[in-house]
């Protein structure tokens, strides 16, 4: 019986957290390790504008769909300064092949790597794919676990909003 | 109580002092094994200016799979400012690719190598520091499948100097264990371990590489209060080394492994110790495998005593993508059996790994076009994935045997009562003849996969994905030469015809079964139907069936409505069916279906009922087999925030 209790109190404990979460919570200046080798931030990735993080490995079916769709956004926005950080978290097991499967696709998004998941721990990106939208103060303006097809719409649509190309209201009226 | 006023102390910190996130996950299981489990973690990151602090806590009783827990699990505080970084706590860090540490929390496979302690980094430029001490208590699983069995604990400590410069990097790492090791036969073994590695890496336009080598050398105390040397117990060496080359829309990947850290002919136990240790995972150069049913028969990787090669492509064509993907490992021995206990080795001449079915040999290659088309609308995947495992040698000789004849005349006779009696004879001569002697019997598994997904996204947001899996397998003893059994009375193989040594054999052993009828090919289909609307709900009904098992035919002695609704058998419905006597049809097919719902666009909440397959499962190159899941519902529930 008290397995039942605990189950129910975690979860009306975090249905709690979640409705009065604000999601304004500021993300935190990590550093990482891109594939090409540079060391950076967040916050100086952040320095041109909005940053979408995505975590992903190349196993996971998911998280290959939605590439896709976020490099187009990566590159239909850049002159907005918007990017798209795709972190890694390919083991050891795989890590060899992450380069050539970006560089047969030829993506343009910036591709970082965590291959023990120290970053996903941190900013709880257990599950891919997980996406966070950070606004350019660092703000993080939304969350996402998981990608169905069609999705992509919702995940274009949260750019705009941040970027101001879509209106508060037309979100009402969406949701 | 002390554990649930930390828990509602930790969730009061959300105030606006404190940048936070945090994330839930609650399973909770029940079935008709008699086995429920709840399990609840959450995790909690706290962000103050240079501090950051991270407390994972737990509620299992019992959990899926570990020992049953309330309490904090895990946590760290770090503090970093400039180039210094200080953390106490559970540090997981990754060195290289991992031949000296790689260290991870996998709670698919309740492998934890983590090591509470101390870490000290400096990061400056070029130029990375990193320290360690702490320990780490290590469990593995033995007999049950959802309780770990062995312990191993290491007292470590570790450093790792890398320079990065232009497009070349370098790196050497050291790390000192002094481990209690658990054995299932006699009292605990103190270990110690030294390893040094170094490894380096060199990036151009159309190429990289990266190379990295590890020496290992362990010593035993036998005697505890002895405090002089310890005797040398095992020496090793590993290596690994990966080239990429790009040209155009393709990628090639091709990787090579040696892994020496001991030497066996069959599976290594708790009782092997000395070898490789629990924070060295390294590449295993098998396929990471997304399909179900791939994974079922995926190589049990022997970090321990394994080399081999990998290659690997990926490209782009007509928009279309490929993947191509070959694998070939052995041991570093092939074995010789002299008797059906005594083994002896010789080394693999060269480099790469062998064929011989005495050096547990694997091969897979896996080959995939995927892809995009009618306006991103529909996505494709067509995938062949072929895998060939020897599992074990029960017998392995190939070698001579000689067969002495000998001729004999009287010398000398005598007559007595009307007969003659021979009073005395001579060896003239002695004919030895030299045959061949082949007695072997070793375990093979090969299997040819094909996995299939297709999915359509409509405009108003709804979409359809089909998934299907379908796999054929053999798993045989085959048994081949002139002898079966070995006399310990004559030392020597026996001929199976003594009078005829050319009398070869092969003999090929199905091992797949049901009931009690032996069946050739195993014939697995998996088939799964997603029904969603995307950022919202999804339902997928999920098919898994066989014909044969390798084990024990499974019997499942209860019957569920979604089973009969599937089936259309309308006798369970209208109350003529007896629930705990279901059809024979049932027996080989688990039925589940599951919805999936966002609460929110950070909250999900999943329910499935029915039945899962149990089986084989890896994660990180480590694997465990996973009971089934019969008849029962699972809820799951995950949020982030």
């Amino acid at each position: 019986m008290r397995k039942y209790f605990f189950t129910l109190l975690f979860l009306s404990k975090s249905v709690m957290f979640a409705a009065d979460s604000d999601l304004g919570s500021k993300i935190p200046d990590l550093k990482l390790k891109l594939l090409d080798g540079q060391k950076v931030t967040i916050h100086e990735l952040l320095k041109d504008g909005p940053l979408l993080i995505d975590f992903w490995a190349t196993w996971c079916k998911p998280c290959k769909k939605v590439m896709k769709h976020l490099n187009q956004y990566h590159l239909d926005y850049a002159n907005k300064g918007f990017k798209v950080l795709m972190i890694n978290q390919d083991s050891p097991r795989s890590m060899g092949k992450v380069k050539t499967f970006i560089r047969s696709k030829k993506f343009d998004f910036l591709i970082g790597l965590d291959p023990n998941q120290k970053l996903a721990k941190k900013l709880n990106g257990l599950i891919m794919p997980t996406l966070i939208l950070v606004a350019q103060d660092g703000t993080i303006q939304w969350r996402h676990q998981g990608y169905m097809p069609g999705e992509e719409k919702e995940i274009e649509y949260q750019i705009r909003l941040l970027l101001g190309l879509e209106s508060e209201s037309l979100e009402n009226n969406k949701l | 109580m002390k554990k649930y006023i930390s828990l509602f102390f930790l969730s009061s910190l959300f105030s606006a002092e404190f940048d936070y996130n945090a994330s839930i996950i609650s399973n909770f299981g029940d079935n008709y094994d008699f086995y429920s489990y709840a399990e609840n973690q959450l995790n909690l990151n706290l962000f103050y200016k240079d501090i950051e602090a991270w407390v994972q806590y737990e509620y299992s009783n019992p959990p899926e799979i570990g020992f049953t827990m309330n309490d904090i699990r895990k946590f760290r505080i770090e503090y970093s400012q400039d180039d210094y970084t200080v953390k106490l706590g559970d540090i997981y860090e990754i060195w290289g690719r991992g031949l000296v540490l790689n260290q991870f929390d996998d709670q698919s496979t309740n492998f934890d190598n983590g090591i509470r302690g101390l870490f000290l980094g400096y990061e400056k430029g070029p130029l990375t520091l990193n320290h360690i001490s702490g320990n780490a208590e290590i469990w593995n699983f033995g007999p049950d499948l959802r309780t770990p069995y062995y312990n191993n604990s290491h007292n470590v400590i570790a450093n790792h100097i890398q320079y990065d410069w232009a497009s070349y990097s370098l790196g050497v790492s050291q790390l000192l264990s002094k481990e209690v090791h658990q054995k299932v036969f006699g009292s605990d073994a103190y270990v110690n371990h030294s390893l040094k590695g170094i490894h380096g890496s060199w990036t151009l336009n159309n190429a990289d590489i990266y190379l990295e080598y590890v020496d290992k050398i362990s010593t035993e105390k036998l005697n505890l209060l002895y405090d002089g040397p310890h005797d040398s117990l095992k020496t090793g060496h590993g290596f690994y080394g990966n080239m990429n080359f790009y040209f155009g829309n393709f990628g090639l990947s091709t990787e090579y492994k040696r892994m020496a850290f001991d030497v066996g002919h069959s599976d290594f136990t708790a009782d092997d110790y000395g070898n490789r240790i629990a924070f060295q995972a390294m590449p295993t150069l098998g396929r990471e495998q997304n399909s179900t049913l791939l994974g079922r028969v995926a190589h049990q990787f022997n970090f321990n005593d394994e080399r081999g090669v990998q290659i690997s492509l990926n490209g782009t064509l007509l928009n279309v993508n490929i993947v191509s993907q070959y694998a070939h490992l052995s041991r570093n021995e092939e074995w010789q059996s002299l008797t059906l206990f005594n083994w002896i080795n010789s080394s693999i001449e060269g480099y790469l790994p062998s064929s011989d079915p005495s050096a547990l040999p694997y091969w897979e290659n896996y080959h995939e076009i995927n892809g995009y088309h009618l306006n991103d609308k529909l996505y494709f995947k067509l995938g062949r994935g072929e895998n060939k495992d020897i599992l074990k040698t029960l017998r392995y000789f190939e070698g001579e045997g000689i067969s002495v004849n000998e001729t004999w005349i009287h010398t000398d006779s005598t007559e007595w009562q009307d007969d003659w009696v021979y009073l005395d004879s001579s060896l003239v001569g002695v004919d030895t003849f030299v045959y061949k002697v082949e007695s072997k019997m070793w375990q093979v598994s090969k299997a040819i996969t094909y996995p299939l997904e297709l999915s359509y996204s409509f405009n108003n947001g709804y979409n359809l994905a089909i998934n299907f899996e379908y796999q054929e397998q053999t798993k045989q003893n085959i048994s081949k030469g002139n002898s079966k059994l070995y006399s310990t009375s004559d030392s020597s193989w026996t001929l199976i015809n003594p009078d005829n040594p050319d009398s070869f054999f092969v003999q090929k052993d199905n091992l797949f079964s049901y009931g009690t009828k032996q069946i050739d090919t195993q014939i697995n289909r998996l088939v799964s139907l997603t029904i969603g609307n995307a950022s919202k709900w999804s339902i997928t009904f999920t098919h898994d069936q066989t014909n044969a098992f390798s084990g024990p035919t499974t019997i499942d002695p209860f019957y569920n409505p979604l089973e009969a609704f599937i089936y259309g058998d309308l006798k369970y419905f209208t109350g003529k069916r007896n629930k705990i006597e279901p059809p024979a049809f049932i027996q080989n097919r688990w039925v589940s279906m599951e919805v999936a719902y966002n609460l929110t666009s950070s909250q999900r909440i999943s329910i499935l009922y029915g039945s899962l397959q149990g089986g084989l499962y890896c994660s990180n190159g480590v694997c465990r087999q996973i009971a089934p899941f019969n008849d029962g519902i699972k809820l799951s529930y995950f949020a982030i925030f």
